[in-house]
C-alpha cells in the first residue's frame, strides 16, 4: 500500500510541475512580446506558416461544414414548415461555434503538431542549448513569435471559416432547398442582429466568434512549444510530444469553448 | 538553493523510471529551474579565496549531484592560450563540466571564474552576456536547421554587435576560411545538406564568429572517421596556436587529446584523478591510467 500511495505522490507532484511549468512558460512568452529585442522577421515568418498556409485547409473544412449544416438543418426545418431560415441556423451555428473550433482544430493538428516537432527535435539536438550559448533566450526567440502569431491569425481564419461556411450553406439552401441568395442572406444578418449589439455597433455574435479564436490560438501555441521544449529521448520523443500536443490541445479546445460559451452568454446576454 | 527547497525538489523524483531517463530528466529540470529564475543563485557561499592569478577558466572545488552525485569536488584551471583536454569514460558527467562553465547549470558547491569573475551568482540576464565570452562546440554541431550556413555563421553577430552587413559578410568568410571551408561553395547550404565533418566545421566557425578569447568543445571528433578526426584537432590547435584562444575539449578520444592538450584531466567516478600534462600522463604508472591509455 504505502508503495502504491507513494507513487501516486510522485505521479502527483510531477503533474502539478508540469502544469506549473507550463503556466510560467506561457508567462514568459507573452511578457516577451512588450520586452526588447523583438524578433519581427520571426513573428512575420510564423504567421505566414500558421494563418497563410493553414488557409487551404479552413476554408475546405468551412465549406463542406456550411454544406452539411445546410442540408441536414432543411430536412428539420421542413417539418416545421420553416425552411426559409436556413440561413439563420447556418450563421448562428457557424460564427458562434463552428468556425471558431474548427478552425481551432485544423491548426492544433496541422500548425500545433508542426511547431512541437520543429521545437522538440530542436531540443534533441541541442539547438535550444546553442540559443541559449550564444546568448539568446529560446523563449523569447521560438516561442513568443510563435503564441503571437497564433493569437493574431486564428482570428482571421476564423472569419474566413465563417465567411466560408456561410457562403456554402448559400450554395446548398439555393440548389436543394429554392430559397433565393437574397433572401438567405437577410436571415443570415437577421439572425447576427438578433444576438444584439455592444456598442452600437458591433454583433455579440461576432465578439463571441472572435474572443474564442483568439483564447484557442494561445492555448495551441503555447501547450505546442511547451511539449516542444520538454522533449527527451531522441526522435521518438518528438514523435511522442507530437501526438502530445495534438490531443491535449484539440481537448482544451473543446473543454474551454463550453466554459467560453457559457461565460460569454452570461456576460454578453443570450 | 537552500536545504529545504533542494530536500522538496528530491521529493516529486521518478523513482521507477530508468536510471539513465532519470538522470537526463533531473539535469533538464536543473537546467529549467536555472533559466527560469531570474533571481541570483542565494545559497550561503564560504569565504570567497578569489581567482587563481592568470586563469581564464578556473573550477574550484565544484559539486554537483542530482539524484545522485555527479560531480565531486572538481578542480582544475586552464591560463590563457592553454588547452584543458576533459577525458574519461562515457556517462561520468564530462558535458556538465562545460554547462556548469556556460552556467546553463549551477553546483551545488564550489565556483566557476571565467575571466576572473565568479559566474554562479549571476542572473539568467547576466548569465547571457558572460556566455558571449564562450564560443561553444556542440558535438552533434547543433546548426540551426532553418538556417543558411552563413545565417548560422552570421548569427551571434546579428545577435549582439552593430556590424553593418558587409563587416557581417566579411566576418562570415573570414571564419569559414579559417576552418578550410570554401566560403562560396557553402554559404547558402543549409546544415541538411552537409557531412558531419563539415558540420561541425561551420560549427566551429559560428562559436568563433564573435572572437571569443575562450572555445568549449563537446566531444569534437565523435563520430568522425579517422581523417576528418584529424582535419578537426588541427583546427583546434590553430585556434589555439594563431589566435591564443583558451579552450577546454572534453572528449573521450585519447589519441586526439594527446595532440591539442596543454593538460589532460582524467575524470574518473566523479572526480578529476590526474591532471597534468601529456607527458606527465603518459609516464603514470596508475594502474587505471594505463588502462586508459591501453588503446593508445
Amino acid at each position: 500500500m504505502p508503495g502504491i500511495l507513494s507513487r501516486v505522490n510522485v505521479a502527483a507532484k510531477k503533474k502539478i510541475f508540469a502544469v506549473q511549468e507550463y503556466v510560467s512558460l506561457s508567462l514568459a512568452s507573452l511578457r516577451f512580446i512588450f520586452a526588447r529585442p523583438f524578433y519581427a522577421q520571426d513573428v512575420v515568418q510564423q504567421m505566414d506558416a500558421i494563418g497563410v498556409k493553414s488557409l487551404g485547409i479552413v476554408v475546405l473544412t468551412g465549406f463542406f461544414t456550411g454544406m452539411v449544416l445546410a442540408l441536414q438543418s432543411s430536412v428539420q426545418l421542413k417539418t416545421f414548415g420553416a425552411s426559409q431560415y436556413v440561413g439563420s441556423l447556418v450563421s448562428a451555428s457557424m460564427i458562434r461555434e463552428l468556425g471558431p473550433v474548427l478552425a481551432g482544430l485544423m491548426v492544433a493538428g496541422r500548425v500545433g503538431s508542426g511547431i512541437a516537432a520543429e521545437l522538440g527535435s530542436m531540443k534533441v539536438t541541442e539547438q535550444i542549448d546553442a540559443l541559449n550559448t550564444l546568448g539568446t533566450d529560446p523563449i523569447k526567440k521560438l516561442v513568443t513569435p510563435r503564441v503571437l502569431a497564433a493569437l493574431i491569425m486564428l482570428p482571421v481564419l476564423t472569419v474566413v471559416s465563417d465567411v466560408v461556411g456561410i457562403i456554402g450553406g448559400n450554395v446548398i439552401a439555393a440548389a436543394y432547398v429554392g430559397i433565393p441568395t437574397e433572401a438567405y442572406f437577410r436571415t443570415v444578418w437577421e439572425q447576427i442582429a438578433s444576438g444584439g449589439f455592444t456598442l452600437r455597433y458591433i454583433p455579440n455574435d461576432f465578439i463571441q466568434g472572435l474572443v474564442k479564436p483568439f483564447i484557442f490560438g494561445g492555448i495551441i501555441s503555447t501547450v505546442a512549444c511547451y511539449y516542444g521544449l520538454a522533449t527527451t529521448g531522441g526522435t521518438e520523443g518528438v514523435g511522442l510530444s507530437t501526438t502530445r500536443t495534438v490531443v491535449a490541445a484539440s481537448v482544451s479546445i473543446l473543454i474551454s469553448d463550453y466554459f467560453l460559451t457559457q461565460i460569454m452568454l452570461s456576460v454578453l446576454g443570450t | 538553493m537552500s536545504e529545504d527547497r533542494r530536500e522538496a525538489e528530491g521529493g516529486r523524483r521518478l523513482r521507477d523510471a530508468g536510471e539513465a531517463e532519470r538522470r537526463e530528466q533531473a539535469v533538464r529540470d536543473a537546467i529549467r529551474r536555472e533559466l527560469s529564475s531570474d533571481e541570483p543563485a542565494d545559497r550561503p557561499r564560504a569565504e570567497d579565496p578569489g581567482p587563481a592569478p592568470g586563469a581564464v577558466i578556473e573550477m574550484e572545488h565544484i559539486s554537483l549531484s542530482f539524484d545522485r552525485p555527479i560531480l565531486d569536488d572538481i578542480s582544475f584551471l586552464a591560463r590563457a592560450g592553454e588547452t584543458v583536454v576533459i577525458v574519461g569514460e562515457s556517462g561520468t558527467g564530462k558535458s556538465t563540466i562545460l554547462k556548469l562553465l556556460l552556467r546553463l547549470l549551477s553546483p551545488d558547491d564550489g565556483r566557476v571564474y571565467i575571466d576572473g569573475q565568479d559566474i554562479a551568482p549571476l542572473s539568467y540576464a547576466e548569465a547571457l552576456r558572460v556566455r558571449q565570452k564562450m564560443g561553444m562546440v556542440f558535438q552533434g554541431a547543433a546548426l540551426f536547421d532553418s538556417m543558411s550556413v552563413f545565417e548560422n555563421v552570421a548569427y551571434p553577430l546579428r545577435e549582439h554587435t552593430d556590424l553593418s552587413d558587409d563587416e557581417i559578410e566579411a566576418r562570415v568568410r573570414e571564419k569559414l576560411q579559417f576552418v578550410d571551408l570554401a566560403p562560396d561553395e557553402v554559404v547558402d547550404k543549409l546544415p541538411s545538406a552537409l557531412s558531419g565533418g563539415m558540420r561541425k566545421r561551420v560549427g566551429i566557425a559560428r562559436g568563433m564568429a564573435s572572437n571569443p578569447r575562450i572555445m568549449l568543445y563537446d566531444e569534437p571528433t565523435s563520430g568522425l572517421d579517422p581523417l576528418t578526426t584529424g582535419v578537426i584537432t588541427r583546427l583546434i590547435i590553430k585556434l589555439q596556436r594563431e589566435l591564443g584562444v583558451t579552450s577546454v575539449v572534453v572528449s573521450h578520444d585519447i589519441r586526439s587529446a594527446f595532440r591539442m592538450a596543454s593538460h589532460i584531466a582524467l575524470l574518473y567516478e566523479r572526480t578529476i584523478t590526474f591532471f597534468g600534462t601529456p607527458e606527465e600522463m603518459a609516464a603514470s604508472d596508475d594502474p587505471y591510467i594505463r588502462d586508459f591509455l591501453g588503446g593508445l
